[in-house]
């Protein structure tokens, strides 16, 4: 068995890879203690389920079984808990409180979209993944990070954004979903058992963006001191 | 097949048109919060200069108002006063034969005249410390704790750190002596305490005062949190800030309270002569 994780893994080491470097931000959250931070605490939570769903489809997939029901599970949780932290960033009280109500909506936005990606839901090697719900979560990801921006010049609080640990957390959300708006798209189509339309290369691009988003997450722990979280 | 690659190419330039947008918005962030806290920097310093400008204009115009009384003090009642001395001296003189009552008036008024004389004197020298200017600070403190032991009970001392302290200049000098006036004059007022310890000292660097009482004591922080900071206070602080000088109070050991000035000292103003401080001179008016 771990012949067939190990010939699997080999076989695809950058879409692979990223399994293993989501384990890096958690380790620098725990040992950094950032979880004291309700907005790390939530990249955490975030970053465990990924963890396991990522390790979830690695095994799927090396014993041939489609697993992108996983990967649909994943977007939902994925915008839930990213668009989550900003609860706690963001300073305008409206936007704090329409939050949650577009997390809601988008929860019930994406069930609507498997169901009417997957006409047949019910057989597992059909299964399809979303066809808009990731480039809708790309937007409002992109919208919430660059509404926080601006608050974060308006306001003047950061003194050194290098040092400031949601910067990074920010940044690393931006390219992350600045690289998958457009391919998004696509997916719905190439990841198929019979290939509609093959992206190719692209799909590197979101693998080598999906390192780079854990890299900077973990840039941005790094840089979290718990002794100095209350100054933030 | 070609629509396909079109397609993937179409994608590829949008990924990286929305990579380049991404890149430059995370730099325009960087370098416009930068530019930004460099421009609220420069501001509040300019507004910080501009408060100390005002605190110096304040005080220096404060200083020049109690010249102009004792001079006005000096000039016009003094010398009235001298020569209500000298007529009464005269009349004194003149009037050979008078009763007795007539001489106690006349003992009596020239007694008021010689104590007012005394107390115009005093309250001249007052406000303008004129030892300070010709002697220097240990001098003027010397002769301001010493009248205030004279008419008090309390215990005042003084321990000047060197024999002789090098002249500061004259703003840096009239600071320390306003300062240690009034931590003084809050001591024998609100303290009730038996024992004052002047120390003076100084380096090359700093100029350091410290007042210590017996009396009380009191907790600085709660004062200013319930905005119970008097005049004297605020005036100690507005001198300090003038001249970039920090104030710490603290509790004593014997129970009252604690009082540390520390100024650092300009090195051009150390090396060149102190500006005199002349009692009696006006300034001088271009017209």
């Amino acid at each position: 068995m771990l012949d067939k994780y190990l010939l699997f893994f080999t076989h695809d080491i950058l879409a692979n890879s990223t399994v293993i470097v989501t384990l890096l931000p958690i380790f620098i959250i725990i040992y950094r203690k950032a979880y004291v931070d309700p907005t790390f605490r939530l990249l955490l939570i975030y970053l465990i389920i990924k963890l396991v769903l990522d390790v979830m489809m690695f095994h799927f997939a090396t014993f041939r079984i489609n697993n992108l029901m996983l990967y649909n599970i994943s977007v939902v949780v994925r915008y839930t808990l990213l668009s989550g932290m900003f609860l706690y960033k963001f300073e305008n009280p409206l936007l704090k409180k329409i939050i949650i109500p577009l997390s809601i909506a988008f929860i019930i936005f994406s069930s609507w979209d498997i169901w009417i990606s997957n006409p047949n839901i019910a057989h597992i090697n059909e299964h399809r993944i979303v066809k808009y719900a990731t480039t809708l979560e790309a937007l409002l990801m992109i919208l919430w990070t660059l509404i926080y921006f601006y608050e974060l010049i308006r306001s003047l609080k950061i003194p050194s954004l290098l040092t400031f640990p949601f910067f990074w957390v920010c940044s690393g959300l931006l390219v992350y979903y600045s690289s998958l708006i457009f391919i998004s798209p696509a997916l719905n189509y190439s990841m198929r058992w019979e290939t509609m339309f093959a992206i190719g290369y692209l799909d590197r691009v979101l693998y080598m963006f999906d390192i780079i988003i854990m890299l900077l997450f973990s840039l941005g722990t790094w840089v979290f001191s718990a002794r100095f979280y209350a100054r933030h | 097949m070609q629509d396909i690659e079109q397609m993937r190419w179409a994608i590829l330039i949008g990924t990286l048109a929305m990579l380049m947008m991404a890149f430059f918005v995370i730099a325009f962030v960087l370098f416009y919060q930068k530019r930004r806290f460099a421009e609220e920097k420069k501001l509040s310093e300019i507004e910080k200069n501009h408060g100390r400008l005002l605190l110096d204009t304040a005080l220096h115009s404060e200083e020049n108002e109690r010249r102009r009384i004792a001079q006005d003090l000096h000039d016009d009642i003094g010398t009235m006063l001298s020569l209500t001395k000298l007529s009464l001296n005269q009349l004194n003189k003149a009037m050979t034969d008078r009763d007795e009552k007539e001489e106690l008036f006349m003992k009596k008024a020239q007694s008021l005249v010689e104590e007012t004389i005394l107390h115009v004197r005093r309250i001249t020298r007052e406000l303008v410390p004129t030892t300070l200017e010709r002697f220097g600070l240990t001098e003027a403190i010397y002769e301001f704790i010493h009248k205030l032991a004279e008419g008090n009970t309390l215990s005042i001392s003084f321990q000047p750190g060197t024999e002789e302290l090098p002249r500061v200049g004259q703003k840096i000098e009239l600071a320390v002596y306003r300062i240690m006036q009034e931590l003084v004059n809050n001591a024998i007022k609100h303290a009730n305490c038996t024992k004052i310890d002047v120390i003076l000292e100084m380096n090359n660097q700093f100029i350091g005062l410290q007042v210590a009482d017996n009396g009380i004591g009191f907790d600085p922080v709660t004062i200013k949190e319930q905005h119970l900071t008097g005049l004297g206070l605020l005036g100690i602080e507005s001198r300090l800030a003038i001249l970039h000088g920090t104030v710490q109070y603290s509790k004593s050991g014997n129970g009252g309270s604690t009082a540390k000035i520390l100024i650092p000292i300009d090195t051009e103003i150390l090396s060149g002569k102190p500006e005199p401080l002349h009692p009696f001179r006006r300034e001088r008016v271009n017209i």
